[in-house]
């Protein structure tokens, strides 16, 4: 396979190793001079030393037979533009985009990006899980960034405490499929009563989070 | 003082760039190998830029990459000598001499080197060299062209 890595820093320069170790072919792009010498130095002749946001010059890094482009810089603007050209100009079959503001999540979505990866809100998920919050716990994504997967600790005033599993109005595209119970993990069956402690894991659109929460936890708090 | 010169080597790489200084590289390498019997492998490496597939056959077709090749086979065989030839495809020529260099575990890779000016006239050594200076386990002799009378 090859794979265009936008973007020569931490995240760039490891990613580009691991795929070569893994027999990819890797073109690398960073801007930076001095840093691509570097990294030639270092990894090989993969580097190609010129700004990835420029058509002209992904396509000379090969864009138009790549099968990947990894926009990895720490910059969100440039990974959405980066990932844009190399969609629509050079129809390079997936793009996967680091996305650092966790707000810009859904605009990469609208903007054909095929896959995000945001460090910012996996290292909010790992905190949040070991945090407990009246909060939904995200602990993945899933669908290419459309669907979202869950925990919702119900406590004193969940409003969900006593219904049946099967009462509840989810919204359309969200089901509750599993409940952690004195530390067991049990389906959700419709007869299934949700009880104070309770881990309710569920699956949805990232967009009905919020809805989610007000069933399963109560109004968040910027609502109250 | 070592008894150096002429260094004894048992297998090098010349590096062929196509230009006219080929020749008196590969004659070079061949005088110095007779001492030794050493084997002599001429490397032509054809720089592919990344909007080709490392694998696509470009240098098997080119005319002038084989015509660089046959240009060397045919100086060892008037001196009657034995020298293989091999043609490489790579993104960056200096790393593709090295790295063919260690694959045939060679003792010496010899490199010409034009005589080239950039504009202001500052000498112009190129990248292959100083990767093969800087990276290439084995001794590196790089045999510089005399300057064209211009720059003298």
């Amino acid at each position: 396979m090859f794979v265009i890595v936008v973007g020569g820093g931490k995240v760039g320069y490891f990613l580009a190793r691991e795929l070569i170790a893994a027999g990819h072919e890797v073109a690398l792009m960073e801007r930076d001079r001095a840093r691509a010498v570097q990294i030639t130095e270092e990894i090989g002749s993969i580097v190609i030393s010129h700004d990835g946001c420029e058509g002209k010059y992904l396509g000379q890094a090969g864009a138009n037979r790549a099968d990947i482009v990894a926009a990895v810089t720490g910059d969100d603007e440039d990974n959405l533009v980066i990932c844009q050209m190399a969609k629509h100009h050079f129809d390079v079959p997936r793009t996967i985009a680091r996305v650092n503001n966790p707000k810009n999540e859904s605009l990469f979505k609208h903007l054909g990006v095929d896959e995000i990866v945001s460090p910012t809100r996996m290292i909010l998920g790992s905190i949040e899980a070991d945090i407990p919050v009246h909060e939904l716990l995200h602990l993945a994504v899933l669908g290419g960034g459309e669907l979202e997967l869950v925990e919702a600790q119900l406590r004193i005033g969940s409003p969900v405490i006593g219904a049946t599993a099967g009462s509840l109005d989810l919204p359309d595209g969200c089901s509750i499929f599993a409940i952690i119970r004195d530390e067991r993990a049990m389906s959700v069956r419709s007869e299934t009563e949700l009880r104070e402690g309770d881990k309710v894991i569920g699956i949805g659109r990232i967009e009905c989070e919020g809805e989610l929460h007000r069933i399963l936890l109560g109004e968040t708090d910027s609502e109250k | 003082m070592p008894e150096a010169y002429p260094p004894v080597f048992r297998r090098a790489v010349i590096a062929l760039n196509g230009g006219p200084f080929d020749n008196t590289i590969v004659r070079l390498a061949i005088d110095f190998s007779r001492q030794s019997h050493a084997e002599l492998v001429a490397v032509h490496v054809v720089e592919l830029n990344w909007t080709q597939p490392l694998d696509s056959e470009v240098a098997e077709r080119s005319e002038e990459a084989q015509r660089v090749l046959d240009a060397a086979e045919g100086i060892a065989e008037t001196m009657h000598c034995k020298l293989e030839s091999v043609l490489v495809q790579a993104r960056d020529v200096g790393a593709a001499i090295v790295d063919e260099a260690c694959a045939r575990d060679a003792d010496l890779l010899v490199l010409g080197l034009p005589y080239r000016t950039r504009f202001g006239g500052d000498f112009a050594i190129g990248r292959a060299v100083p990767y093969a200076l800087k990276n290439a386990p084995c001794a590196v002799w790089v045999v510089r062209e005399p300057m064209g009378e211009e720059s003298q």
